[in-house]
């Protein structure tokens, strides 16, 4: 078997695709191609349980697709516990099934780079947020370096095939892929300092400063010494409660685009999307595009959230979506095999009497994100939780400064919102740590009320009072902490 | 609203409180505990959960003898699962003056029963087959099947839970601003939340007592110390004891979950309240326990933290009533090894206020002896 797309509207995967290798799993050959992870190559080849669950040995797939949920942990050249879908294959690699608690790893010979970086700002993330961030900063003349755990920097620009919306100065009308491009011309052509398939593990706060650890492929530990943070780290999609939800197949919507748009797999035939906001919208149709059979789309609301114009391109394809539908159970042994959709009432319960099953092998879920703030947690900055902003963030104010000095944030970290203004964050966030180190003053101010201009246009759409409520809600708390 | 009056308050809801309000409430005292944040967020929970009997003096010995005794029966006892698990301590020798001493020490132990030998180096490995015995330097080895290890936080929830159960008043993220004293006699303890009438109060707040001290005006000798341990991804079981170098200030065990939990302690750590994680520890840990065993190199480190050891000069706890103010009674100082010692120490604490003697006499860890100058190190830690 082999599922991968060769033939797409708007991607060439022909020219993506790099050598052909082969690489071992379980003992037998797998053709894989290089600039793929582990994981997209297996699952090309019909591989859909991962691992199995430590305490009930339940199956395991993979869920976010971009190394943030452990679900796709595999022995890789006898190291238990990779994360698969963030490891590149190569070939004559060895990768297996691993005990859910693994054995004590029998290799001992260990050959580890320590490298030791100094910078005067760490940008950690390199999605829009954290691109527009370095190269404000770099414009500014400020000594940065950029982060990221996934092997391309882009975050989840790189797999967003359609046009955006939103102002001019944000990119409207340009797919996000383009975007992508756009920002990673410029950073080549800048010669801003990258580090990809980095993962920072650990924040420490030491004299004035700050000392962040990295690794890279399990070989390479970065020690890098900063004056300042920038944290662009995203977010992390939402699992829903229902039974069997952890069975391979149930899928973030965001991981399911990962899949299909970066590596050019068909993440299956028939499929289930479970939630009709934005991103349950683009995502239904994009894996149209690609030529999977989907069901329908169901949403517990009583009205579709997204945009008008993606919901009409969704029904063009002749996609119904279900409004006041929820999924009630997956169904399935090793891998989802179908699912149970139920109707709901005004209060959101179950109807009974309404459920009824579709056959599908793909769940996606489109039900929300949630900031991965784990690292401004480590380092000691306050948090406070704010539904309107997807949950747990760090206080701060309109200028993207956190309760502590030096670090700073920007993107979906601080807030769920759009790829737009993720990158307008961004360039506020790099100004402000501009004009705190004293670097460029006059230029920085200018950029940084430019860009807050702009941050306010994007947010004067009806879509946004939600986060606005959010944001007024984190500055206040923000402003209460500073008068003490 | 709290409680308005209580015959006992304890200030702490870390083991050592929990385990007295429960060793109360059993005896029908009405007991009130104030934690200011949640149950085990102070050294308890941050601890290593070790359980040893090999002790240098004979107070510390009988403490942790009887401490196991009942540890043994603690899942029973307060009907809940702890992890405990009997699955030794190995302490490691490196030097002829270690040997000698932990000869010594093994002697003394004996004789107070515990069953207990001593290792020479090439029987080392037929414990913990892994452990690189000539690359780390051992010459020989203590080694007490009976000692272990618990889950700290599990244990002191179930002590909490059990205590409730017996009518104990607990309250977290309450914290004591205040205890008022007239005339040498408490009268209540103030808290954010409100004020509780008492005579007696348990100052067991770990490496904060000596700040709850001075709020009756008694000094504590007490400093708090930083120390930082870490936590592996789950592995498969490998390792049985918990193993420990005073040498290398070292130790590391293996939980029920299947993580090695471990911690160095830095032997130039200043005392102060931080508790921070450092990268120099990371390093340091990092490199010793791929020392000992070699197979941890390509093991991921999941995890690190910091915790206060409340240390006292001689290391060993300050236990029992002070001069200055009555009913003002200290369980505290444990020095890096309470967690252990706390099923006992709750009970003779308890004994202590409910009947006024001990079945274990305490008379010399009480705060006096500083003031006496009747001071015995113990020798047996990491510090
Ligand atoms: C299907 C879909 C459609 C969308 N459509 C639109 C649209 O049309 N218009 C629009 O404006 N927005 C859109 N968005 C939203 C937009 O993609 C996000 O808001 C935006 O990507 C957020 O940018 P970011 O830089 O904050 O985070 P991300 O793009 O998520 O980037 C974060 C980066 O941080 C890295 N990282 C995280 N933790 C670490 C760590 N510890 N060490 C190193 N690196 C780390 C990650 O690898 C990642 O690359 C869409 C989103 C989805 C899912
Ligand atoms: C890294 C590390 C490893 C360790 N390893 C071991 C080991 O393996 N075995 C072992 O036996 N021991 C070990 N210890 C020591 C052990 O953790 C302590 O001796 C033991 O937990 C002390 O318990 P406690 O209840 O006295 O103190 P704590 O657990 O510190 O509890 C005191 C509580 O008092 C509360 N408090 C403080 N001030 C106030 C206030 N004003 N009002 C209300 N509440 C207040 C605190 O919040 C805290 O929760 C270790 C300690 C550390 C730091
Ligand atoms: S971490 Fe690999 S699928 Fe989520």
């Amino acid at each position: 078997m082999d599922s991968r797309i060769w033939q797409h509207p708007i991607i060439d995967f022909g020219e993506r695709k790099g050598r052909e290798i082969y690489f071992n799993f379980n003992g037998k050959p797998i053709k894989a191609y290089e600039g793929e992870t582990i994981a997209a190559a297996l699952y090309a080849s019909g591989v859909r349980v991962f691992g199995r669950s430590i305490r009930f040995q339940r199956p395991r797939g993979w869920f976010c697709a971009i190394g943030k949920c452990s679900s796709c942990l595999m022995k890789v050249d006898g190291i238990p516990n990779v994360r698969t879908c963030i490891t590149l294959v190569k070939d004559g690699m060895n990768v297996e099934y691993q005990d859910p608690r693994p054995n004590l790893p029998e290799k001992t010979e260990f050959e580890c780079e320590h490298v030791k970086v100094e910078t005067d700002i760490a940008v950690i993330g390199g999605g829009p947020a954290g691109l527009s961030a370095i190269l404000s900063l770099n414009e500014l003349g400020v000594d940065s370096l950029i982060i990221d755990e996934n092997p391309w920097l882009g975050g989840q620009l790189i797999k967003q095939t359609h046009k955006f919306f939103g102002s001019k100065a944000s990119y409207a009308g340009i797919r996000g892929i383009k975007i992508a491009e756009i920002l990673l011309g410029e950073l080549r052509k800048e010669n801003v300092k990258s580090l990809e398939n980095s993962s920072v593990i650990a924040c420490y706060r030491e004299g004035k400063g700050f000392k962040i650890t990295a690794v890279k492929g399990h070989s390479t530990l970065y020690e890098i010494d900063a004056k300042g943070l920038l944290v662009a780290t995203g977010a992390m999609e939402n699992m829903l409660a229902f039974p069997n939800n952890d069975l391979p197949g149930v899928c973030g919507a965001g991981g399911v685009q990962t899949l299909m748009n970066v590596y050019g797999v068909k993440p299956g035939e028939n499929a289930l999307m479970v939630g009709a906001g934005n991103v349950g919208l683009i995502v239904a149709y994009q894996l149209a595009q690609a030529g999977v059979n989907v069901k329908m789309i169901v949403e517990a609301a009583p009205k579709i959230g997204g945009y008008l114009v993606h919901a009409a391109k969704v029904r063009r394809m002749g996609i119904p979506i279900l409004t006041r539908h929820s999924i009630k159970a997956a169904i399935g042994k090793d891998h989802v095999e179908g699912a149970v959709i139920t109707k709901l009432d005004e209060n959101w319960n179950p109807i009974e009497g309404t459920e009824f099953e579709v056959e599908v092998d793909l769940i996606c879920l489109a039900v929300g994100l949630t900031p991965s703030t784990e690292i401004l947690m480590q380092i000691g900055c306050e948090h406070a939780y704010v539904p309107e902003l997807g949950g747990h963030v760090a206080i701060h104010d309109k200028f993207l400064k956190t309760t502590l000095d030096n670090v700073y944030l920007a993107g979906d970290v601080s807030g769920i919102e759009e790829a737009s203004t993720a990158m307008m964050e961004g360039k506020i966030a790099a100004a402000t740590a501009a004009i705190d180190m004293g670097v460029n003053v006059e230029k920085a101010e200018n950029l940084r009320k430019k860009s807050l201009h702009e941050l306010e246009l994007l947010r004067s759409s009806p879509f946004s009072k939600r986060v606005i409520t959010g944001k007024e809600k984190v500055y206040s708390l923000m402003e209460e902490i500073s008068c003490g | 609203m709290i409680k308005e009056k209580a015959e006992v308050v304890i200030v702490g809801g870390g083991i050592v409180g929990c385990s007295i309000a429960y060793n109360l409430a059993i005896r029908g005292v009405d007991v009130v505990l104030f934690e200011r944040s949640y149950l085990a967020s102070g050294a308890t929970g941050r601890c290593g959960g070790g359980i040893r009997q090999q002790w240098s003096t004979e107070e510390n010995i009988r403490l942790a003898m009887e401490s196991v005794k009942i540890f043994e029966g603690l899942e029973e006892e307060l009907d809940y699962h702890i992890e405990y698990y009997q699955g030794g301590y190995l302490v490691l020798a490196h030097t002829e003056d270690e040997v000698k001493q932990f000869k010594k020490n093994v002697s003394l132990q004996r004789k107070l029963g515990l069953n207990v030998r001593f290792l020479e180096a090439d029987e080392i490995n037929d414990i913990v087959p892994h452990l690189d015995v000539e690359a780390i330097g051992a010459i020989g080895a203590t080694w007490c099947p009976t000692d272990g290890h618990a889950n700290p936080f599990k244990t002191t929830i179930a002590y909490a839970r059990a205590a409730e159960k017996h009518g104990a008043h607990i309250y977290k993220f309450t914290e004591v601003k205040g205890i008022k004293v007239e005339k040498g006699e408490i009268k209540e303890v103030i808290t954010d939340k409100g004020k509780t009438k008492t005579k007696i109060v348990v100052n067991a707040a770990g490496a904060y007592s000596r700040e709850i001290a001075k709020m009756v005006g008694v000094e504590l000798p007490n400093k708090p110390y930083r120390h930082e341990i870490l936590a592996t991804e789950p592995l498969k079981h490998v390792l049985d004891p918990m193993v420990i170098s005073f040498h290398d200030n070292v130790y590391f065990r293996q939980t029920e979950h299947g993580e090695v939990v471990g911690g160095w302690g830095d032997p130039n750590e200043p005392s102060s309240y931080n508790i921070e994680s450092s990268f120099h520890f990371i390093v340091q840990m990092s490199r010793l326990l791929s020392r000992y065993v070699p197979k941890f190199r390509h093991v991921n480190i999941v995890r690190q933290w910091a915790g206060l050891y409340d240390v006292t000069p001689d290391a060993r706890p300050i236990l029992g009533p002070v001069e200055e103010v009555e009913g003002f009674i200290q369980a505290n100082g444990f020095s890096g090894h309470g967690f252990m010692v706390a099923p006992m120490v709750a009970k003779l604490i308890a004994e202590l206020i409910v009947e006024g003697k001990t079945s274990l006499p305490i008379e010399s860890l009480n705060l006096k002896r500083f003031r006496e100058g009747r001071v015995i190190k113990e020798a047996s830690v990491v510090g």
